[in-house]
């Protein structure tokens, strides 16, 4: 089995940080905090053993750390007393499990994703997360495994520019294959990752199965050949600020995009010529582990993934970044100008299925040849 | 005499193409002006916030510096290396001298990308990943090149009854090189310079490869920011390269006159 | 035995460049073919993987054609260039080497930079072609292979005119004449007498275009739109979004290959050491 985590998503949500500062969403203070721990951040390892009573939480960095700090971290500080302490410098499965190997752990907390969470479970690196303080009812279905729980969510979304389509906006991916009625250009990304359900819904199959159709190689031959159909109007991303360039400068008028991107548009382009329908869109949580033998202790630092499930402190996340709530009960608290935007609302989840990291194992790497393939040859 | 076909098609083609050469160099001066925070023309009139931008960022500003810094030492180390190897190999004139100097234009040939991998992975075992001495190797290498070919070059003019005049009258090796053949070679040397330079200021795939957050240099900025968020300071700093070219072109070309 | 000494003396000079050009550069270089064998296991799966990915095939394609197309626009664009700055000399004929030179020294990624500015859907281009009522609708001038095009030929054409335009100036004009005076036309006597006197030139032109296009990253990695693939950009997409050393390596074995294999081919028809060795 292969680590599927999608790192490049969560870096994404690092740098959205970096646009929301420029847009004035971010206070200055953190964000030139975070600026200054770029360089510094390895430091945090020794002083991490040496106090027991502290929290380090990993992420990926930029300056998605400083808004994990500000809304998740601080706020825990000011209610117990603890100390927690956001490292950017991205947990990677294999740095994990180094770590625990060599017997010195400094890491509490890790924002990973399914696809290292399960091998990092199978490869015993990881504890059981303990679900008598973590309330399982507060993630989304499915996002709770037995070594990692769900944090936040984002999601891979249709996004229409309708000025240029004329307000003819194509609601399915259906309508985003029908080259006909809705002329122009599309961007999928520039791996197979939440496009191949795409794909297959615009094959006529059901949301519900799109799993299913892609299990056979049979399934992902098809959802391919509709990717060869329809390359002459396809320009790829590679970055998720690719995805936002193509959008701004009007190179394109539909694209499957994250939402965390997407969140951003909404803000740089006019109502008219941005919108963004989560119809048949992938949904994918980032999936906290903790690494066995971590300084802080289990039940600390349980108890702080506890509070990070508060559904006000999600909400915040949302605000800042676009990182979907992973609490179905947050959505409540959503302000109504954002529920639309809102990856983990109940309207939204219902049009979206669950990124199936079990899959993307199995079937990736032969998949995305043959994506490539589609696309030039 | 009246201009036949045959002429002005070779004339006016020229000038066509030259211009389609160098006008696109100047399209980012107009963006570089723009009022608006993305890229294209200025909308309701001329802004300098992007310059402001540049010269007030610590980024911009210490990337620049970086790559100024990091090319005069890339620029110095390959010219005396470089300048060295074409004298010794001018002297040679031998089978294996013209072997050393095939191996040593090899940067020239071999894919920027694939160079960089084997950069890449022979810095990891090094320890020179994301350090300004691996850029500077790295950039050396590549420079080296330039540096040999225009000196060797300056060199072909060269008497070689001079040096042996020289040799003959008692001088060592090392004086004749200094007080004979490094004057000789002068010119090659200091395009040899400029040259490595350039290459160093310039290079991006290495830098990718091999540099990860600690070492930035303009170039990189320039491919992130086109990369991340096509930001209009690009065209800010575009604009000030491509005026310190023109000018320096000019300069050149004036005093050659 | 003095001779010996002094070759000693003169081999000095050499070494110090040479030696870190063996051990930085050449060692790191072959270091990727061990890369090719031996990752993730010793063998030739890599190079299996490769011979059967009909996306690495079409890759590969991509990569000839689009070298191709760049080395004949450079040499006929190249050509009308060299050919006016050496035949028809006048006041501006040193602004024109100027102007060729130009653009050498302002970077590629600032050249492809303004190649985005200029060809983009609502680009300078389309812009001004709208505005004058030419077209209705943007037309793709980007993200795809004619932008790549646009942008390449724009990057390598110094590159051709430059060694035609040495090759032209060491062309006497006593021949043309006398063609000319022997009855033959002005494109008869350019077809049939000058031209072929600057084949040396062209071929050398071509050379480089051909070869420094094959490996080319910077443009088509910008203007391509992610299917434009040449197989550098494959290269970093292999190692950077899946961390396939292996292939990534064995791909650069295969890119290095055909490198020198048209280097081989060229040395036929081009002296390699006046177009490589000895540019000015």
């Amino acid at each position: 089995m292969t680590d599927t985590t999608d790192f490049e998503a969560k870096r994404d949500i690092a740098e959205i940080a970096v646009e929301r500062y420029k847009q004035g969403r971010l206070t200055r203070r953190g964000f030139v905090m975070a600026m200054g721990a770029l360089g510094v951040l390895p430091a945090l390892g020794s002083k991490a053993t040496a106090q027991a009573k502290e929290i380090i939480v990993v992420n990926w960095g930029g300056t998605a750390k400083d808004v994990l700090q500000e809304v998740l971290c601080d706020t825990y500080t000011a209610e117990t007393g603890i100390p927690v302490i956001v490292d950017g410098s991205g947990p990677s499965a294999g740095k994990i499990r180094a770590m625990v190997e060599s017997g010195a752990v400094v890491w509490d907390l890790c924002d990973s994703g399914a696809g290292s969470a399960i091998i990092l479970e199978q490869q015993g690196m990881t504890q059981p997360i303990d679900y008598s303080i973590v309330d399982k009812a507060k993630v989304l279905e499915g996002t709770a495994y037995n070594n990692g729980v769900g944090n936040y969510v984002y999601s891979y979304v249709l996004a229409t520019n309708p000025k240029m389509l004329g307000g003819n906006v194509p609601q399915s991916w259906e309508d985003v294959w029908n080259v006909k009625d809705f002329p122009g250009m599309r961007t999928f990304r520039k791996s197979v990752r939440g496009q191949l359900e795409s794909a297959t819904q615009a094959r006529g199959v059901p949301l519900a199965e799109v799993y299913d159709a892609l299990s056979t190689e049979d399934g992902i031959k098809a959802a391919i050949a509709k990717f060869r159909e329809l390359r002459e109007n396809i320009i790829v991303w590679g970055s998720g600020s690719d995805s936002q360039n193509l959008f701004l400068q009007e190179e394109v008028a539909i694209g499957n995009i994250w939402s965390t991107r997407a969140h951003l548009l909404k803000d740089q382009m006019d109502a008219e010529s941005f919108n963004v329908s989560f119809n048949g869109g992938v949904i994918a949580p980032g999936i906290w582990v903790v690494p066995k033998n971590n300084p802080a202790g289990t039940e600390e630092t349980m108890k702080f993934i506890a509070h990070g499930q508060k559904p006000e402190l999600q909400v915040k996340w949302l605000e800042m970044i676009g990182s979907g709530p992973i609490n179905p009960a947050a959505a409540a608290l959503v302000p109504a100008e954002l529920a639309p935007w809102n990856p983990s609302s109940p309207e939204n989840l219902a049009t979206q299925i669950l990124y199936n990291d079990e899959w993307y194992a199995k079937n990736q790497i032969a998949a995305e040849e043959l994506y490539v393939d589609a696309l030039i040859n | 005499m009246p201009r036949s076909a045959f002429q002005i098609f070779f004339q006016t083609g020229a000038w066509l193409i030259i211009a389609f050469l160098v006008l696109p160099l100047l399209v980012v001066i107009p963006i570089s002006f723009t009022d608006t925070s993305y890229i294209g023309l200025p909308k309701d009139g001329l802004s300098t916030q992007h310059y402001v931008n540049y010269f007030t960022d610590a980024k911009w500003l210490g990337a620049t510096w970086t790559s100024v810094w990091v090319g005069v030492v890339v620029a110095t180390c390959a010219t005396v290396l470089g300048t060295a190897f074409a004298i010794g190999c001018w002297f040679l004139s031998d089978r294996a001298s013209s072997v050393a100097r095939w191996v040593l234009i090899t940067p020239i040939l071999v894919p920027p990308v694939v160079q960089s991998l084997g950069f890449y992975r022979f810095w990891v075992v090094l320890g020179l990943i994301d350090t300004h001495f691996g850029v500077i190797l790295a950039h050396t290498l590549l420079a080296l090149p330039y540096v040999s070919i225009s000196v060797f070059a300056a060199l072909t003019n060269l008497d070689r009854n001079i040096p042996r005049a020289a040799r003959s009258l008692g001088a060592s090796v090392l004086q004749t090189v200094w007080a004979v053949v490094v004057p000789a070679a002068k010119p090659g040397i200091a395009t040899g310079f400029i040259f490595a330079f350039i290459v160093s200021f310039d290079e991006i795939v290495g830098v990718l490869f091999i540099t990860v957050r600690r070492v930035s240099t303009l170039p990189k900025m320039i491919w992130e920011g086109i990369q991340d968020n096509i930001d209009p300071t690009i065209a800010a700093v575009a604009t000030v390269l491509v005026v310190i070219t023109l000018v320096a072109t000019a300069i050149g070309a004036l005093r050659r006159s | 035995m003095p001779r010996i000494n002094e070759k000693v003396s003169y081999w000095m000079l050499v070494v110090p460049a040479l030696a870190i050009m063996v051990v930085f550069y050449i060692v790191p270089v072959l270091g990727i073919w061990k890369i090719a064998f031996t990752e993730p296991q010793t063998g030739v799966d890599n190079f299996v993987a490769m011979a059967n990915s009909s996306a690495v095939k079409t890759s590969f394609v991509i990569t000839f054609r689009v070298a191709a197309i760049t080395t004949i626009g450079c040499l006929t664009l190249g050509y009308i260039v060299a050919y006016a700055i050496s035949n028809y000399a006048s006041r501006l004929t040193p602004l024109m080497v100027v102007l060729v030179i130009l653009p050498f020294w302002v970077s590629v990624l600032i050249r492809s930079f303004s190649w985005i500015v200029l060809l983009g859907r609502s680009g300078i281009v389309n812009d001004a072609l709208r505005g004058a009522g030419v077209i209705d609708s943007p037309l793709r001038l980007m993200h795809n292979e004619l932008g790549v095009l646009i942008a390449m030929i724009h990057v390598m054409l110094p590159f051709a005119i430059l060694p035609m335009l040495t090759n032209m100036r060491g062309i006497s004009g006593a021949y043309v004449q006398a063609a000319r005076s022997l009855g033959a036309g002005e494109w008869t006597a350019f077809r049939q007498v000058y031209f072929p006197q600057t084949l040396p030139g062209v071929m050398s032109g071509a050379l480089l275009v051909f070869v420094l296009s094959l490996g080319f990253f910077v443009t088509p990695a910008l203007l391509g739109g992610g299917r434009v693939l040449m197989i550098s950009e494959y290269i970093t997409y292999q190692i950077q979004e899946f961390l396939n050393w292996g292939l990534g390596s064995a791909l650069s074995v295969g890119l290095l290959v055909a490198t020198a294999l048209v280097l081989l081919i060229a040395a036929r028809f081009v002296n390699l050491r006046a177009a490589l060795l000895e540019r000015k």
